[in-house]
């Protein structure tokens, strides 16, 4: 305790001397500071559970190859192999070291990958890992978690075999931080504790974790990152903000480069050379539960169509979100990759699908047979239940469909609203809904991300859906290397989906921020990461 | 005396136990389960509840919680992994109860102030002004407060610093956003209970024994008419103290106050009860401490204890 009251009062003492030398330094000094409203809920790679704590990781962490805004370039691995069959990735890694200086080897990801399968370790997001050959097995408990397929012939060579040809696997290990590297001789030592403060890991990426109490998250360069000098930030600093308007104010007087405008407050920045916006990869839904006993006409294929055509999805954007998202008709985020280029400019279904106007007139139609077909005398005999979230955003959104419903099909419609924690705990799982409102975020830019929502061997969602002919594309697009055909596969389910009316699409949530106009070079993305300051800078003069 | 503060240690133990109890089973009657993501497979569930320990029987559960909060030890939060909910409290009290002081010690002087002064001065211009102040005061919900003192002296006049809690600076606007309504309750009972004491007996007694009124005020109102105050202090200084979640987010102060709204909304059982279990040993030590201030300012308080 005296040596370290010593060396304090030392270091306050040389701070103090060099206060005059260091006021030139720290003028330049490449500072970037930005907010979050979601506190991060952990700082262990493999129990990242949350975009705002996959951001972090993406900075402290060094993967494989490393994804940027769907640019994937080396990583921690110099080049690799795949395999023919698209099951076996051999790659070859660089020499690189920790934070501490200890060189990073092979055996580092085949701890971790191990790690995030083990039941014991109870991590949240193990479901991410299931694509490694024997993944749900280990995670289930029913095979030792020798038995994954990770393995390293020596301590430069990592070999990853695949349950199935999975081609955004590259994409995916560079964006999502469950693919990282970890030190077993570090977790060990600090057991639950791991990863709990700053000071508790070592750290393989661009930066360090120096700090990560009273809610803000300090980064520092990694003086032993392989790729050092593409970074330009001295230091990079996270502030948690849960009120919005703060944050913005913050912004506005300069203690933030970065914030978030809250939907309602998008007017009020029009115009302004600071404000931008991106897709955030999220898709809104309605779910239907198509095996409903309280409303068993929601089985009525006609009566789905309905409920599609009767929305006028841009009267409802304009209504709802004040115009800030976008109206969407098909259930996969066009930004998604496809073969060449982006899934939405390869395989456009927005003309085909729903009009985005609505139609009163063919909603009419497919009620008239749905009603015939179901042998009920008229629309006002049907009542539908929807569920959605106790809050006021998600309470006008339901407030906007059931107007609509209403007026144009003359149906009934009611509103519950549930806490948050009943509707994913229970409300769902259980199919304990005729219609609900929710969203959804890829884990992976691929079409599947979203249209694994409609397998029927997904039930999270219990939306009790189940087309065959859905599942076998998807089946074969599981399987099928080449890249062409599986793509196909994937958009003739989509169009099976819609065709079907299993959903009813709303948005494409797009988030509108301030950035600090001298902030350079930090990028945007739908898929686990969405800001990414990595490669970030800042003009000399400016702070 | 001694047997007064035994006694009501006691009784402040049993509360406390009811409290755990209570909360450890109704939390998990609320609806929903900490683990909500609509991406989790049935497996992972399972593996969790192994983890945490939930499928034990709650008894069994119950009995581990006693035994670990005897040692000092509120568990793990369940959604901030890997973090202790004492390192929590740890990190975020010293944040609420440094701004919590700071606003009681200025409630509490201007309000006792401006109390004394709008009774001494009744039906006055400065008593209408202070009641004005007071009326105020009680009536502005404490968003409006923040949100109004941050946008005028941080935004607009750039005076005092936005947000943030990093120095001095910065503690003025929580301090006084937190302050403003404490302090209006305070002169509020203060001047009534001012002009209650003034017509006492005993008041009357001492002007006819030709104390002077400085004397009469300082020694024989005041001293009398503070008790109502006192007995509001117990659970306003709890209160105060462990944070608010308002003032804190407004000014994004790293503070208690909003884990306890947000660890009920994310049914985060370790984090509800550590932070109930906190706030309410808080809030019994406040009210011992008050009881016992009683004792000492009120000879009849210890009589009747006996």
């Amino acid at each position: 305790m005296k040596k370290k009251l010593l060396s304090a009062a030392l270091a306050a003492a040389m701070c103090m001397g060099l206060a005059a030398g260091a006021s030139a330094e720290e003028a330049a000094e490449k500072v970037f500071r930005y907010s979050t409203t979601a506190e991060p809920t952990t700082l262990d790679p493999s129990k990242v559970n949350a975009i705002s704590d996959n951001e972090i990781q993406h900075a402290a962490t060094e993967s494989l190859v490393r994804n940027t805004a769907g640019d994937v370039q080396p990583g921690l691995a110099e080049s690799w192999e795949v395999s023919e069959d698209g099951l076996t990735y051999t790659f070859h890694l660089r020499e690189s070291s920790w934070s501490d200086g200890q060189p990073i080897v092979a055996g580092d990801f085949v701890y971790s990958f191990q790690r995030l399968m083990n039941p014991e370790t109870a991590s949240l997001y193990a479901f991410i890992g299931e694509c490694i050959k024997n993944g749900s097995a280990v995670e289930a408990g029913e095979l030792p978690v020798e038995e994954l397929g990770v393995s390293a012939p020596d301590d430069s060579t990592l070999v990853i075999e695949l349950e199935a040809p999975t081609s955004y696997f590259l994409s995916m290990i560079g964006s999502q931080a469950q693919f990282a590297p970890l030190r077993q001789d570090i977790v060990e030592q600090y057991g639950a504790d791991f990863a709990a403060t700053a000071d508790k890991n070592v750290y393989s990426g661009p930066f360090v974790i120096s700090n990560t109490d009273n809610k803000v998250v300090t980064f520092e360069p990694n003086e032993y990152y392989w790729n050092r000098d593409a970074i330009n930030w001295d230091r990079v600093e996270l502030y948690t903000v849960e009120e919005q308007a703060t944050a913005l104010a913050m912004c506005e007087s300069g203690d933030l480069d970065y914030a978030r405008i809250p939907t309602e407050q998008v007017a009020l920045y029009e115009g302004d050379s600071r404000h931008h916006e991106y897709m955030n990869g999220n898709e809104d839904y309605l779910y239907i539960n198509v095996g409903s006993e309280d409303c068993p006409i929601l089985a009525n294929k006609n009566f789905r169509m309905a409920l599609n055509y009767a929305l006028d999805r841009n009267t409802y954007i304009a209504l709802a979100t004040s115009n800030v998202y976008l109206p969407s008709n098909t259930l996969v985020m066009p930004l998604v990759a496809g073969v060449n280029s982006t899934y939405g400019e390869e395989f456009d279904l927005t003309e085909s699908s729903y009009p985005l106007d609505g139609d009163a007139a063919k909603a009419l139609e497919f009620l008239n047979a749905a009603l015939e077909e179901e042998g009920i005398a008229s629309a006002s005999d049907v009542t539908v239940e929807f569920v959605t979230t106790d809050n006021e955003t998600n309470k006008k959104i339901a407030e906007v469909i059931q107007e609509m419903w209403q007026s144009v099909l003359g149906i009934n419609v009611d509103i519950r609203q549930v806490t948050y924690g009943e509707i994913y705990s229970t409300v769902y799982p259980t199919s304990d809904y005729q219609v609900g409102y929710a969203g959804w975020g890829p884990d992976y830019s691929d079409p599947y991300s979203y249209l694994g929502l409609f397998e029927s061997t997904f039930t999270s969602y219990g939306t009790n859906y189940s087309n065959p002919e859905v599942d076998e594309y998807l089946a074969y697009a599981k399987t099928e290397p080449d890249a062409q055909k599986r793509m196909e596969a994937l958009n003739n389910a989509e169009k099976l989906i819609l065709d079907d009316a299993a959903f009813v699409p709303l948005q494409c949530r797009q988030d509108h921020y301030l950035m600090d106009e001298d902030v350079t070079g930090v990028e945007f993305y739908f898929c686990s990461v969405n800001i990414d300051w990595i490669y970030g800078d800042i003009a000399a003069d400016a702070q | 005396m001694g047997k007064y503060i035994v006694k009501r240690v006691l009784a402040a133990v049993i509360t406390l136990w009811v409290l755990i109890t209570a909360v450890f089973f109704l939390v998990r009657l609320m609806p929903g389960e900490p683990f909500t993501n609509p991406k989790l497979t049935p497996e992972i569930q399972a593996n969790l509840e192994e983890y945490y320990g939930f499928n034990k029987p709650l008894i069994v559960q119950y009995g581990q919680y006693i035994g670990n909060l005897l040692r000092g030890d509120f568990g793990y939060s369940m959604k901030y992994t890997n973090k202790t909910v004492n390192y929590i409290i740890g990190q975020t009290f010293p944040f609420s109860a440094d701004l919590g002081i700071r606003a009681l010690v200025t409630a509490i002087s201007f309000g006792l102030i401006l109390g004394i002064i709008s009774a001494r001065n009744r039906g006055k211009g400065i008593d209408i002004f202070c009641v004005f102040i007071a009326i105020i005061g009680t009536s502005m919900p404490d968003f409006i407060v923040g949100a109004t003192l941050q946008y005028f002296f941080g935004m607009k006049w750039g005076l005092l610093p936005v947000a943030q809690y990093k120095g001095f600076a910065y503690t003025i606007l929580p301090t006084c956003s937190l302050a403003f309504y404490t302090l209006a309750s305070v002169s509020r009972i203060m001047r009534s209970s001012m002009l209650e004491v003034v017509q006492q007996d005993y008041i009357k007694t001492a002007r006819s024994k030709g104390l002077s009124e400085m004397r009469i005020t300082a020694r024989h109102q005041i001293r009398n008419a503070i008790m109502p105050v006192i007995t509001m202090m117990g659970p306003t200084v709890a209160a105060t103290l462990t944070g608010t979640f308002v003032i804190e987010s407004i000014y994004a102060i790293p503070g208690m106050g909003k884990y306890y709204v947000e660890s009920v909304t994310n049914n985060d059982y370790a984090l509800v009860l550590g932070m109930t279990v906190f706030y309410g040993m808080f809030l019994v030590l406040c009210n011992l401490i008050v009881d016992i201030l009683y004792g000492l300012v009120d000879p009849r308080v210890r009589v009747g204890g006996k």
